[in-house]
């Protein structure tokens, strides 16, 4: 079993890339991610792309435009997971020996349909019902309210203080620092979800560079061992379903907790999946950042931001950089490397070794969410 | 461009990070009329020297991000070819082959041919041009 680690990643500045193909998009963060990494095209061993809508063979059509090929290329769906399933596959060829420097990509164009909520699949009971994501995060939020003492304001900091982050990088969608009130007033999509509250329509890409010990050895640049990579699937129920403990992320956790050796009270840096602001708040009790029961506390005694506990999305999350659905997961592993290779600027999380990451989606029937993905990141 | 960096990385990022926007409109023709004759658009990677059609900014070969317009044609052979009459793309019957031209780039083009001219495999053929369409006919049989 070979440690991996990342040498070397990279993305595109996220926003609306109307004129870009899937290739068009990825190619400029793969040659990115390969240059950062030292290594040429040809060096690959094999390709896992990530991606929700790109169509068929979505990899292929972005490797072979700087002549990778004749190498394994997969391609994998899973939803908004679905980049960061591409880093658990190339995660477990490395650990498993099979190669020594793997590209794993995520990429996706949401601006192909032209905006709106996420397309989902029709055949879906509640979809044929009108079942849309923010709707899902809605009925979160307003069990939230009802459970917690809790208000509004609460869940609109969680966007002022993602916008506050990502106007501090320059690869997130939106740069603008936002109020409570501007949040709060800005127009309903699913009540008590504002639009400020939603990440928005976007395009991007990001790839990373995995390696195994021997790898790294080679390329000698510098390097962030992957010290777990857990994916799992949601567990239908047709009954009574906590929509404040989602268990799909929570069992993520713990797994990978277990696999890394260590826990939610060594992390420096956390970017998780705050599609909509209450995911957040939600998600800090799921990832053990704070006890059940205690999240809005934890947002509002500053715990979560710079100079706090643990650091959640310095890159500003999906709500401020932006969340190109299969792109997502390979660019929360490119934040975590920049931080734990102190490259990350003026949002870098000083002194950061050890990170998390998180995805989790996909809008189907009984389930809490399709798929979560959970990677822990120690500095090498 | 918000950032003006020497380098892409964390901090900031350079014009390398932008995506590549493939599917802007046309900026004109794929081809060009010199003294009667027509020659494709393609492009050459300073560096290695790869050619391809249509133009592209990255080498096929290395990943570069050198490449060089260059024109090419008007005499190339004809592969293979097959005249489609069902179709999810276009209004059916067209002719489409395979091209190759001497400097090794190979085209997928339409064929236009007299019926009473059968085609076949590696016949000579030349490029033509007719409005904003090009397009290979037979120059010997």
């Amino acid at each position: 079993m070979s440690k991996v680690y990342i040498a070397g990643a990279a993305m595109i500045p996220m926003g609306k890339h109307r004129h870009a193909s899937y290739s068009g998009l990825a190619v400029p963060a793969v040659l990115n991610a390969l240059k950062s990494a030292g290594i040429a095209p040809k060096d690959v061993q094999a390709v896992v792309c990530g991606h929700a809508f790109g169509g068929m063979l979505t990899g292929q059509r972005i490797v072979k435009e700087v002549g990778i090929g004749s190498i394994p290329v997969f391609n994998v769906d899973n939803a908004c997971s679905g980049g960061a399933s591409a880093l658990h596959l190339a995660f477990k060829d490395i650990e498993a020996g099979k190669h020594d420097i793997v590209l794993a990509i995520g990429v996706d164009k949401l601006t192909q349909f032209g905006g709106g909520t996420l397309p989902l699949v029709a055949e879906d009971p509640e979809v044929k019902q009108g079942i849309v994501m923010p709707a899902v995060y809605a009925m979160r939020a307003r069990r939230y309210l009802h459970e917690r003492d809790a208000t509004l304001e609460d869940l609109a900091q969680v966007s002022v203080k993602a916008r506050r982050h990502g106007a501090r990088n320059p690869y997130a969608q939106f740069r603008g620092e936002v109020t409570v009130d501007e949040v709060l007033q800005s127009r309903p999509i699913c009540d008590p979800l504002t639009l400020m509250q939603c990440c928005p329509t976007g395009d991007g890409a990001a790839a990373v560079i995995m390696v195994s010990e021997a790898g790294r050895r080679k390329l000698g640049t510098p390097a962030v061992r992957v010290a777990a990579s857990v994916v799992h699937s949601g567990q239908v129920t047709a009954g009574f379903r906590d929509m404040l403990n989602p268990e799909i992320s929570s069992d993520s956790a713990r797994d990978a907790y277990e696999a890394a050796g260590f826990g939610p009270q060594d992390l420096d840096v956390v970017e998780l999946h705050d599609a909509f602001t209450i995911a957040e708040l939600v998600y800090y009790e799921a990832l053990g950042l704070c006890p059940r029961g205690e999240s809005a506390g934890f947002l509002r005694a500053g715990k979560s931001t710079y100079g706090g506990q643990v650091v959640v999305n310095p890159s500003g999350g999906l709500l401020s950089k932006g969340h190109p659905v299969g792109a997502s997961g390979v660019a929360q592993a490119v934040e975590v490397y920049w931080h734990l290779t102190g490259q990350a600027g003026e949002r870098q999380v000083p002194g950061a070794k050890r990170a998390l990451s998180h995805v989790t989606g996909g809008g189907i029937a009984g389930l809490d969410h399709g798929a979560c993905t959970v990677h822990l990141y120690e500095a090498a | 461009m918000q950032q003006a960096a020497q380098a892409t990385g964390g901090a900031a990022y350079a014009d390398d990070a932008l995506p590549i926007e493939d599917l802007k409109e046309e900026q004109g023709l794929p081809f060009e009329v010199k003294d009667g004759m027509v020659y494709l658009r393609g492009s050459r990677s300073r560096s290695s020297g790869s050619m391809a059609f249509p133009e592209r900014e990255v080498c096929l070969e290395t990943g570069a991000r050198d490449m060089e317009p260059f024109l090419f044609g008007p005499n190339a052979t004809l592969y293979s070819f097959s005249t489609v009459h069902v179709s999810s793309s276009r209004p059916v019957p067209y002719t489409l082959g395979y091209v190759d031209f001497p400097n090794g780039v190979r085209v997928l083009a339409h064929v236009v041919a007299e019926p009473s001219q059968p085609l076949r495999c590696d016949q000579p053929v030349q490029l033509r041009a007719e409005g904003d369409r090009w397009f290979v006919v037979p120059t010997q049989s």
